[in-house]
Order: C-alpha cells, then structure tokens, then sequence
C-alpha cells in the first residue's frame, strides 16, 4: 500500500514542480492605449497579452524588431521597462444566455454591478465570418415594429440594414425600438405555447457613446421589459480607442453564439462612424499608412469582416445586424457612409427634414431601400402594403410640383391627398412599436379608403383610436390574422365589419 | 518612420550580422565592428549602435540561459540546466546564476524571450491572480 501512496506522491510532485514557461517582453513605449513591446518573439497576431496590473492587450502589429499593442484597461500604471506576458490565447469573450440582461465591457466583464456572470462558453472576438456553403437566403421576417420600415422597407432575419442619417435624427430611436419589439413577439410568442416560435434575443453594442446615454437606453429597454433578452456590450466615449474598436467584435462573437446554437439573434452596432474614428486614432499611433480622411487602407475590411459575421445559417439560427451611421449635413458619398451603404444589403435612411417637420420616425422613403424585399414580408403585409413605397414615391414628386401651382386636376389632388394620409398614418411615437397585425389591420383601412373622410392633421388621432380599437376590442381577429399571416377573404370581411364598426365609434 | 533612422537600423543590422560567427555573437567580430565604426563613423552613430547594442543583447541572451535561484544553486544543476536548453534550442546555451532572493524557493530560467518559472513568488502571483 505505501508504495502506491509514493507513486501518488511522486505524480503530486511531478505536477507541483512542474515549470511554466512563458514568453515575454518589455514595453519600449506607451502612448494613447497602444504599448510597442520588444521581445514577445512567440506572440500570435490577435493573442491576449498579460500586462502587470491585470491589463490585457491586443497584439495587433507584428514587426521585425518590436509589437504594436493595443492595451484593454488602465494604462496609468503602466511604464517603460515593464514585462508583459503571452497567454497563448486569443481574445475571447464570454457568450451564453447568461449574459442577458446584462452590460458588460468590451471582455464581457459586468459593468452593470449585478454581480459576475456565470458563462460556461468563450467565443473569439475576431472569427471568419460564416462561408458560403453554410448560409441560407433570408427569408424570414424581423419585425422593427416601426410602420414605415416593415411595410416598405422590410427587414429579414440574418440581414445587415444600415440605420444612416444625421444627428438626432432617431437612429438610436429605431433601433431601440426594434429590440423593444422582439422583446414584445418574444413574450407572446412564449407564452403562446407554440414549438415553432424562434425567439429574437438582442445585443446593443454602444461604441463611442455618452455613458448617459448608455444608461438612458438601459432604462428605456428595462422599462419596456425588454432588458432581459438583451445584452448592452458598452465601450463608452471614457474608454480607450482599443475598447471601442474591439467593442463591435465582442458583440458579434456574444451573437454568433446565438446563431451557431439554433437560435435567432439582432446586433446594433451604434455607431460605426465612432469605431472608424476608433480605428483610425489607433491606426495612426501604430504608424500604418494613412489613406483618405486618414484612415488606414483596411477600413472597408474593418467593417466588411463585421457585417459579414451576420447570416442566416442553413440548420441553425440566424444573426442580423443593424448598424448605425451617422452622417455630416446628410452627405451620403462621405467615405464611411458609401462604404458601409455597399457592405450592407440596403439602408434605412433619415432625414433631418423630416424630422422638423414632426414626420417621425424621419424616414426618407425614397434614400431607402431594403435589398431583400419583399421576401421577408408576411403576406398580409404585401397585401396591404404591396405598393405604398410606389404611391408615396409619387406623392413626394407630385408634391414638389404642386407647391408651384395652385390648379390642380382632380386625381392630383386625390394623389395627394392620399399621400398626406398615408404620412400621417406612419407617424409613430417612439417606444411604441406596432404588432405586425395590428400593422395589417391598419394599413387594410387606410387601402380600403376608411381615412378618406378625415381631415390630414386628424389622421394621426383616428388611427391611435382604430389601434386602440383593434387591440381592446378585436383582440381574436389580430390573433388570427397574426397565426395565419395572410388576409383571405373571411378576415377581409372581419376587418370591414370591424372597421365600419369603428368609424361609427369615430363618428359618435 | 523617416528614412534616416531605416538606414539607421539597416546598417546596424549589417553590422549585427558580421559580429555572428557559427551562428553565436563573436566578441572578436564585436570589437572589430565597434573599432570600424570608431574610425568610419555613419550618420547617427548613436542610433546605429543604440539598435546594434539591442540586437547583440537579444542574441546573447538567446545563447545564455540566467538561472535566477534564492536558495543555493550547485554546479551540476546549472550544467543539466544548460543541457537542457541546448537540447530543447538546438543552439548552445550556456547557463549563468544570478541570485534573486524575492523568489522564496525555486528558480527561474530566462532564455531569451522565454521565462521558464518554478519558483514559489510565481506560483504565489499565479494564485493572487487566480484568486
């Protein structure tokens, strides 16, 4: 028997005296959150790199004689001469349900003071996006909530759309809402009891933003009920260029995960201007050649290898992305707008405009396109809302004409006043996103002339009645046609008796 | 970079490649090179020999593995040491002891780049950080 404990013995001293090698450096200079480090000779491109204090650090440049590292943490105690470490890891962040309702930093580390988060998985930040053969056409809907943008500008699961327009002009507003909505489909479509329901769980990555602001969209999404299938990856406007560059790569591994494991996913990058900027201040202190605007050469792959994480995986889930651009006096052929506008598969693009005018949310509906089309519409919405991007593209053109006449022919002015109509009609508050079906039942009214008779600046008020109307007193017909998606001629009829019933409650 | 100070470390590279004989910093090499450049002497001088100070640093550490140890250390240790690393380099690697008694017990081995840690203080960090 004691020879045995000696063997075990043996082995415990085998593995206590075990030696750990490491490779290390030195740091030769630190400056604005990016170390040259000399020595590392073993590092990977990409790896994690152990700075004292606890600090982690990218290893982004690979030189003969020295490495260009980006530092994730406090630089203030970090000096020249100091030794810095490989893990031989590359930098990976924690994913899993675990993290939902929660903010963490760039690492996934909380920064919500909830306490620590319990991941099993760890994900890379830098991935290859998914290759050809395993993606599928996007063809199932996700739905923004937002009138305008589900009627006309349709957005399917495993899309890029570009949220683009000027300062405040409601980016943020429309992608809020959009998490705000799943949110909603996901609680009823839980407590429905169904098999087939897919739920669309959220990530908000906020790059560059006002801490205020991060904690004003934590609020909304808490407030909405929507925090708890959602994770806020946050790299503030305090936090150092690195955070904020890796900050969108953080979030789309946390989304990856989602896809990978058969689940539905929507990411917000908000904003992608913020992370070029980013990019480029990082770029320039590890002297890589500028381009124009000085950014570096690789910004179009900055955010083509971005957006290109987000699909539809053939058996498995699906990650789509809105990002958000924000432009300068609505110019549109800047460098990081064009760039992201050709990555992306349409925009959805806003207009200052439009936005004083109080037409909001300020959709241009003319700037905005979705490349997938109708494909990722239900049928009820083609039914409905088959050609109002056409009618309304119309109207605008109409519109700038008529302001120079006073006589019009009669079908101009019908056109126009249907146009006005449908204007008001798509009107919507923020934090107010629309079931789907409800979205039918309305858009069926307006098609089926039941605004006609109410003056332009009543619209916006009579429709929140019908809505009202609908969801209080006509709850199993929006049920039904949200089970069947499509309009037969029974619902039609339904709607019709529904709808006359309504305007006699209007005219009352 | 400017174009001067490539030169600068071109140059000091020549020079680090002439001071190698078989593959090891030959200090004849090294003193010849340092007695050329006393009578020829570049453009930026100090940058050349500030980069070819580093570069024979570098590779002379790669050839000297320094045995930091707090207790004592015997001769036959530091000689299997060397083996070792020569065996695990494939270049010869001598061994030199350094005492460093905030170790606590154990040694550390630096080789170049690589630190090879058996040392109580590194199993300490390596808890704290842990921890």
């Amino acid at each position: 028997m004691s020879t045995v404990l000696e063997q075990i013995e043996q082995q415990i001293a085998k593995l206590s005296n075990k030696a750990v090698k490491k490779n290390t450096g030195t740091i030769t200079a630190i400056a604005d959150g990016v170390a040259k480090l000399n020595g590392l000779s073993d590092v990977m491109y990409n790896e994690m790199v152990q700075f004292p204090g606890g600090a982690i650090g990218v290893a982004l440049n690979l030189e003969e004689d020295e490495v260009g590292c980006v530092v994730l943490g406090d630089v203030a105690n970090l000096k020249e001469g100091d030794e810095v470490q490989t893990t031989g890891r590359l930098l990976s962040v924690p994913v899993g349900k675990a993290l939902l309702g929660r903010v963490v930093d760039t690492l996934g580390r909380p920064v919500d003071g909830k306490g620590p988060i319990d991941a099993k998985e760890f994900y890379p930040v830098e991935r290859i996006a998914p290759g050809i053969i395993v993606r599928k056409s996007v063809s199932q809907p996700l739905f923004t909530g937002i009138m305008a943008i589900d009627s006309m500008i349709p957005i399917g699961r495993g899309q890029r759309e570009l949220i683009i327009g000027d300062r405040g002009t409601g980016k943020t507003t429309i992608a809020i809402d959009t998490i705000i909505n799943q949110a909603k489909i996901n609680r009823v479509g839980l407590a429905s009891g169904d098999k087939d329901f897919r739920p669309v769980y959220s990530i908000y990555v906020a790059v560059g933003q006002k801490s205020s602001n991060v904690v004003r969209t934590m609020s909304a999404l808490e407030a909405a009920g929507a925090l708890e299938f959602t994770v806020i990856v946050a790299a503030t406007a305090a936090d150092n260029p690195a955070n904020q560059y890796l900050a969108p790569y953080s979030g789309a591994a946390i989304g990856e995960w989602f896809m990978e494991n058969g689940m539905d996913a929507l990411i917000v990058y908000d904003d992608l201007s913020k992370h070029a900027v980013a990019y480029r201040q990082i770029s320039l202190i590890l002297k890589r050649p500028s381009g124009r605007e000085a950014f570096p050469g690789d910004v179009f792959y900055l955010h083509s290898r971005l957006l290109e994480r987000a699909a539809r995986l053939d058996g498995k889930g699906s990650l789509t992305a809105l990002p958000i651009i924000e432009t300068l006096a609505g110019d549109l052929a800047a460098y990081i707008p064009t760039n992201v506008i050709s990555i992306t598969d349409g925009q959805i693009f806003l207009e200052t405009d439009l936005f004083n005018q109080g037409i909001r949310p300020a959709v241009s509906v003319g700037l905005s396109v979705s490349r997938v089309g109708s494909s990722a519409q239900i049928k009820a919405t083609k039914q409905v809302a088959g050609k109002l991007k056409g009618e309304l593209a119309q109207f605008r053109e109409l519109a700038a004409f008529a302001q120079f006449g006073s006589d019009l022919d009669a079908k101009t002015k019908a056109q126009l006043d249907r146009g006005a109509r449908i204007v008001e009609l798509f009107k919507q508050p923020q934090g107010n996103p629309l079931p789907i079906e409800l979205q039918a039942a309305v858009l069926w009214a307006m098609q089926n002339n039941y605004f006609e008779a109410i003056e332009v600046k009543k619209v916006v008020a009579a429709a929140t009645q019908l809505k009202d109307f609908f969801l209080t007193r006509k709850d199993p017909l929006l049920t039904k046609i949200r089970t069947k998606a499509a309009l037969n001629p029974e619902l039609e009829a339904e709607l019709k008796t529904a709808c006359d019933e309504w305007k006699t409650t209007l005219k009352a | 970079m400017s174009a001067q100070s490539k030169k600068a470390q071109q140059l000091a590279r020549q020079l680090f490649k002439t001071s190698l004989a078989d593959g090891a910093v030959s200090a004849e090499r090294v003193a010849g090179v340092l007695e050329y450049i006393e009578k020829h002497q570049p453009a930026h001088a100090m940058q050349v020999l500030k980069t070819y100070q580093r570069l024979v640093a570098q590779e002379v550490a790669r050839s000297q593995a320094v045995v930091e140890h707090a207790g004592q250390v015997s001769a036959a240790i530091l000689q299997s040491i060397a083996e070792a690393m020569t065996r695990r380099y494939q270049r010869p690697v001598s061994a030199v002891a350094k005492p460093n008694p905030s170790l606590l017990a154990g040694l550390r081995v630096r080789v170049g780049d690589d630190v090879f840690e058996n040392s109580v203080a590194g199993q300490l960090a390596t808890l704290a950080a842990h921890v």
